[in-house]
């Protein structure tokens, strides 16, 4: 049962032919709109509400003024000065970091969660249950509460090896990373336990080694949820504030959040219209893998986490 | 100018030495061979807006004595901390640039060096050295002075400096603006800095100066003339008049100016670039009480790190090759504050806008820069902004002035 | 850990069954995946394990060269186990988990145990570095330059030897002396500037000095007595160029571990709080960190003033996390419910729609409606409230219900998605036996679905709740935790979390930072985190599926 859960709670499409094609009498109709009808005009007040703000960044992106106070007409004035002015910032800078830390760190979650699933599901070995519920509990520990001797550890590890120290991206990614084992082992051993034992069993009566059944024959099974943790990891590091703010001290190596939240907060260089702008850029990747992963993350999510 | 050529003489004269030192013996005979002092490498913080005047001082830097300057552009209001956290570990950069009123912090903290200006000391305007001293010790070459003045839309209430806050705000409503007056309260945070000219009218200093002008630990804004000052506040809040109100952030605030629908605001001379639409004169700010309005001015100069490993070179930087006549004009230039170099100062007060706010902080008291600045900014402000927006003046100023004194003397 | 897995082989020593050939034959298709193919694997085994032992001996020399034990240690287990590990058959699965546990040791746990150290110290504004740096700090504070003296040309000299001193060019006359002898003149040609050529003595040249640091910390430490009378001062070089006279007040004493003041007399001694103080009170400004035992915890309770500022803060904390499992879980599956519905078309257009503000990145949003809420000038004062002047931000409660406002909104779509999966993956014959029964609609779903949702969705609303009780990105950047508690310390804000307050305590944006009170916070926060977790994860016992 479980194994094909994946595959079932993914929706089929052409779901609304299943409508009757001769419902022609008034009582059918009323029925309709009672049953069927008045859930589009629900579904356009949850459109409204989700979608207002962001239409309306767009819309203070495009205002030349570029001022909060000036931003409340919507689409009043359209022009791509803001989006040109992006252009004597930092911006860019931080995009590309963002999406290379982002990028890194979502590769590394990826492989360190696949190979701690695969170990926990595969093996049994004394330790085992321990192990994971150690996990379980140690991944509840934000980092963030231990923001001040990280910046101790990296500042002694500074010392020692320049590249890991604080100013460092790998060091960065190197924090991202020490969450990836307990946040997605948990999510990723569940999925991984639907993959039937018997497919590894005769591989290796056919000879195949550990590793070959890891590479090769369960890592593209799992895919969907390899796909979900890939996003998650990438927009935990995305979004990331605290950790950011404390390792990457100098203006050019600052991520987005660190750098879009100074545009914003810093009294003396408000700037709401290049924030705007800014955010536009900033969220299409974020929104492109989303989207074009969504039916992923909706097996994921389910399959992963509502009960392995 | 004089001095000036001497100087000039004096880096010609280094690099001459530099020069044969690297030629690969011990013979100067190749002036113009480049040092090798590689591996000599000065870090430096700067921010964003100073960036491209410290790069030019140390382009020349680099040229003349192939050492590497490496500038960290850091948020301006970062470094403190930073720089509190980093230097005793090592990793902190030789030399920073940063506000006068941190100096106590970073004094205790034991992360600045004294530095010594030699026969550049008298290139510069007192006061700006004397925000730079602690306990009788230059810590800091300074370059710029700041306080913040009266901005007026000379469309709307002409170049006239009004005399008194209530001659501004009738001017200001003769003129038809939407608001007579705007100044920001930095949002919800409050902003004690900017009220402080009007604060200080009701004679209610943020601490008791003795005879020689020092701050002494002692809280000045208690007592009836602060009571005053809190109620003045409150009348002219969200609950009272309005003019005062915390949903104007620095960006809101300027906003409304440059669009001409406030005829006054109260801002400092780095704010003048974000109001090209309007015509501006630049005043002392008018007093609310009966005493004299009085800004903050806060200078802002290049600290040198007391851990720093190229002492120095540092020094031979930030002496030789900042504090010039042309390197401070540079730095005028990108960021454009009241110079602390003299000449430099008289020069740019031809302007009037300039005049303004000179003649502002001439009526103006340095900031203080007690190690303990930091949380007095934070009861201070909270309080301010809490009375702005309607709480009750006395009893929430009293509560901050009992409170400061309680964290001042533990 | 020993492995009971018993086919323990490992891909570099594999060699598999005789070959029998059947790669290419027909019948082999569905198991003939090259399996034994070459160890290529091994190979990019035996680079990467190359390259970290490269790196990881590269670590360890420099680790010894900076005398840095810790990291020493730490490197050397960590390289160790790692070729043990990879280099032998024992130990299956860590060849697995390893990866992950060393990122997970490192940069969490030990984070952790250092967390705990601080908090058990003074670390902070004024506190910051060693008592060494505390004495270099005094020692430079008390060094004056003499009133009136002249700045010299200076060239800096050594001699066979290596004894480093200062040749100064006083008005033509050229005069050198060492850390033990006095200045003295000696007879060569009057001349400007710095003293070029002295005999007996090398000149050092300005290249040298400023490209070896060790060299440059001589000079930068070496004072030239003027005289036999140490009063006199001495020379002192700031550039290696010029030179000054100098006197310093205060003397650090090594043997007593004291800073006396030469011109009062008082004598400073170290206290257990990591200050010099003297008998009659006053202390010298710098400090430097020591262990203070219990008092930042107990600080945390016996401050009026901060007790009861964190006390709201933490009912605040539980109450933001629990509602922001609630509301958008009770908006999340109403969606869900009402828009798991055949009968709809577009339904795929529709959730895309939905989802968009989860697939909105949250600082960004956060940052947005920081602006949107603006009292005056946001846009929903402005359209949705006909430009009143609600304080969104300024007041305590309604920055409260913004703030979970703002979070719903983010985390909505997140329950709709969940909800509507769970909803799909309800085994149906369940649904068409109450069908059948004729339970009525709302009936069906309090007594069938809801139960059945909550089972399964258990965990990720527990997730939730922890990431809610940690939702520093959301509480920060929309309003700062503010506004302030009246009279809270460290700008505790009505609004702040356990873990903004303790982003606020360690003064990283500005103010005073105390880094060991910060600590202890987050030791406490740990504690009740870990509470909160067992208590969870008993009560479902979900620990029982392993």
């Amino acid at each position: 049962m479980t194994e094909t859960r994946a595959a079932t709670v993914r929706e089929t499409a052409g779901d609304g032919g299943s409508r009757p094609p001769h419902d022609r009498t008034s009582a059918r109709r009323r029925r309709w709109w009672l049953e069927v009808g008045w859930k589009y005009f629900f579904a356009a007040g949850i459109i409204f509400y989700a979608a207002f703000p962001l239409v309306y960044i767009l819309s203070a992106s495009l205002n030349p003024r570029g001022s909060l106070a000036a931003s409340n007409a919507i689409f009043s004035a359209v022009s791509i000065e803001n989006y040109m002015a992006l252009g004597d910032t930092y911006f860019w800078a931080w995009y590309g970091n963002t999406l290379l830390i982002g990028g890194i760190a979502a590769v590394g979650a990826v492989v360190i969660g696949a190979a701690g699933a695969y170990a926990f599901s595969r093996f049994r070995f004394s330790g085992r249950r321990a192990s994971l519920s150690g996990l379980l509990i140690i991944q509840m520990f934000p980092q963030t509460l231990a923001f001040v001797a990280i910046l101790l550890m990296l500042l002694a590890i500074g010392e020692v090896v320049p590249a890991l120290g604080i100013n460092s991206k790998i060091s960065l990614i190197a924090l991202y990373l020490a969450g990836a084992l307990g946040a997605n082992t948990f999510l990723m051993y569940g999925f991984f336990n639907t993959v039937p034992i018997e497919i590894d069993e005769s591989a290796k009566i056919d000879g195949a080694t550990h590793a070959q059944i890891f590479w090769r024959l369960i890592m593209p099974l799992v895919t969907p949820i390899l796909a979900v943790v890939a996003l998650l990891a990438f927009i935990a590091a995305f979004g990331d504030y605290v950790l950011a703010k404390i390792v990457l001290v100098s203006e050019e190596n600052w991520t987005l959040a660190v750098g879009m939240y100074q545009w914003v907060s810093d009294q003396l260089t408000s700037r709401w219209g290049l924030f705007t702008a800014g955010a536009v850029l900033a969220a299409i990747p974020v929104l492109v893998l989303f989207l074009s992963l969504q039916r992923y993350i909706v097996g994921g999510l389910t399959a992963g986490a509502v009960k392995g | 100018m004089r001095k000036h050529i001497g100087m000039s003489a004096l880096a010609l004269a280094s690099v001459a030495v530099l020069a044969g030192c690297a030629g690969g013996g011990d013979t100067s005979d190749e002036a113009s061979e480049p040092v090798d002092a590689s591996g000599v490498e000065l870090t430096v913080w700067v921010d964003e807006n100073r960036e491209p005047a410290v790069e030019a001082a140390a382009a020349t830097f680099e040229e003349e004595t192939g050492a590497t300057v490496t500038l960290v552009q850091k948020n301006f209001e970062d470094i403190r901390n930073d720089f509190i956290t980093q230097v005793p570990t090592g990793e902190g950069p030789d030399i920073t640039i940063g506000a006068h009123d941190w100096l106590g912090a970073l004094v205790s903290a034991g992360v600045v060096n004294t530095i010594d200006l030699g026969d550049k000391t008298g290139e510069f305007e007192q006061v700006a050295l004397d925000a730079m001293t602690y306990d009788g010790q230059l810590y800091a070459l300074p370059y710029s002075l700041e306080a913040i003045a009266l901005i007026q839309n000379v469309d709307l209430v002409g170049e006239e400096a009004p005399a008194t806050w209530d001659e501004m705000i009738q001017n200001g409503i003769d003129s038809g603006a939407e608001r007579p007056f705007v100044i920001n309260t930095a949002g919800q945070t409050g902003d004690g800095y900017t009220m402080y000219p009007f604060q200080t009218s009701f004679d209610a200093p943020v601490f008791v100066q003795d005879s020689s002008g020092s701050y002494t630990n002692e809280v000045g804004m208690g007592g009836a003339s602060g009571e005053a000052f809190a109620e003045w506040l409150a009348a002219n809040g969200e609950d009272g008049t309005g003019y005062i109100s915390t949903t104007v952030d620095y960006a809101i605030n300027n906003e409304l100016f440059n669009s001409g629908e406030a005829a006054y605001t109260v801002q400092g001379p780095w704010a003048i670039g974000e109001y090209p639409d309007v015509n501006v004169a630049v005043n002392p700010v008018p007093p609310a009480g009966d005493g004299t309005a009085a800004p903050f001015v806060g200078v802002q100069g290049f600290y040198l790190s007391s851990q720093s490993e190229n002492a120095l070179i540092a020094q031979e930087f930030l002496v030789n090759y900042i504090a010039t006549e042309d390197a401070q004009r540079a730095l005028y230039e990108a960021d454009p504050r009241i110079p602390a170099w003299s000449t430099v100062a008289e020069e740019v007060a031809s302007d009037p806008i300039i005049a303004g706010f000179l003649a502002s902080s001439q009526n103006g008291v340095p900031m203080p820069s007690i190690p303990e600045m930091g949380s007095v900014w934070d009861f201070w402000n909270a309080a301010q902004a809490q009375i702005i927006a309607g709480a009750d003046p006395v009893p929430t100023w009293d509560t901050m002035v009992s409170d400061l004194e309680a964290e001042l003397g533990g | 850990m020993s492995v009971q897995h018993d086919e323990a082989q490992d891909l570099e020593t594999t060699s598999g069954p005789p070959s029998t050939s059947r790669r290419g034959g027909p019948s082999a298709e569905s198991h003939s995946r090259g399996w034994r193919g070459l160890g290529w694997g091994f190979l990019v085994k035996l680079a990467i394990m190359a390259v970290i032992n490269a790196l990881g001996l590269l670590a360890l020399i420099s680790a010894f060269r900076v005398e840095s034990w810790w990291i020493f240690g730490i490197t050397l287990a960590l390289l160790v186990i790692a070729d043990i590990v990879y280099f032998t058959k024992k130990a299956l699965p860590l060849k697995y988990l390893l990866p992950g546990l060393a990122f997970l040791f490192v940069f969490q746990i030990f984070v952790f145990g250092y967390t705990a150290y601080i908090a058990f110290t003074n670390y902070g504004t004024g506190h910051a570095g060693s008592m060494e740096q505390a004495v270099d700090a005094a020692l430079i504070q008390g060094e004056r330059r003499v009133e009136g003296s002249p700045t010299y040309p200076l060239s800096v000299v050594e001699r066979l030897g290596g004894e480093l001193g200062f040749a100064i060019n006083d008005g033509g006359e050229v005069l050198v002396g060492t850390e033990n002898e006095p200045l003295s003149s000696v007879d060569v040609p009057t001349a400007s500037g710095a003293p070029s050529d002295v005999p007996g003595w090398t000149v050092v040249d300005r290249g040298r000095l400023l490209s070896d640091q060790e060299l440059q910390a001589a000079v930068v430490d070496l004072r030239v007595p003027v005289s036999e009378d140490p009063n006199d001062g001495a020379i002192r070089t700031r550039d290696g160029s010029s030179g000054a006279v100098y006197t310093s007040t205060l003397v650090w004493d090594e043997e007593a571990q004291t800073i006396t003041d030469t011109v009062s007399g008082t004598v400073y001694a170290p206290n257990d709080r990591g200050s010099f103080v003297a008998d009659d009170g006053s202390s010298l400004p710098t400090g430097w960190y020591v262990n203070v035992g219990f008092d930042n915890f107990l600080a945390i309770f016996t401050d009026p003033a901060l007790a009861e500022a964190l006390l709201i803060v933490t009912i605040w904390t539980f109450a933001f996390a629990l509602l922001s499992v609630v509301l958008p879980f009770a908006l999340g599956l109403l969606f869900a419910l009402v828009f798991n519905d055949p009968r709809i078309r577009a339904r795929k257009f529709l959730r895309v729609l939905f989802i968009l503000p989860y697939a909105f990145p949250a600082f960004l949003s956060a940052l947005l409606f920081r602006g949107m809420f603006n009292a005056e000038f946001g846009v929903i004062n402005d359209l949705f409230f006909f430009g009143a002047d609600i304080n969104w931000l300024g007041d305590p409660w309604l920055a409260r219900g913004a703030v979970l406002f703002v979070n719903v909104w983010l985390s909505f779509p997140y329950w709709f998605l969940v909800c509507t999966g769970a909803l799909q993956s309800l085994p149906s014959d369940t649904l068409e036996a109450a069908d059948i029964d004729g339970a009525g609609k709302f009936r069906r779903f309090r007594s069938i679905i809801l139960p059945l949702l909550l089972v399964s969705t258990a965990p990720l609303a527990i997730a939730s709740f922890a990431v809610g009780f940690n939702n520093f990105t959301v509480i920060y950047i929309f309003n700062d935790g503010g506004p302030v508690i009246p009279g809270a310390p460290y700008r505790l804000g009505s609004t702040d979390l356990l873990i903004t307050a303790i982003f606020d305590i360690a003064g990283i944006s500005g103010g005073v930072a105390n880094y060991g009170l910060a600590s202890a916070l987050s030791i406490l926060v740990f504690i009740v985190i870990g509470l909160i977790a067992a208590i969870v994860f008993r009560q479902t016992r979900r620990l029982e599926n392993f």
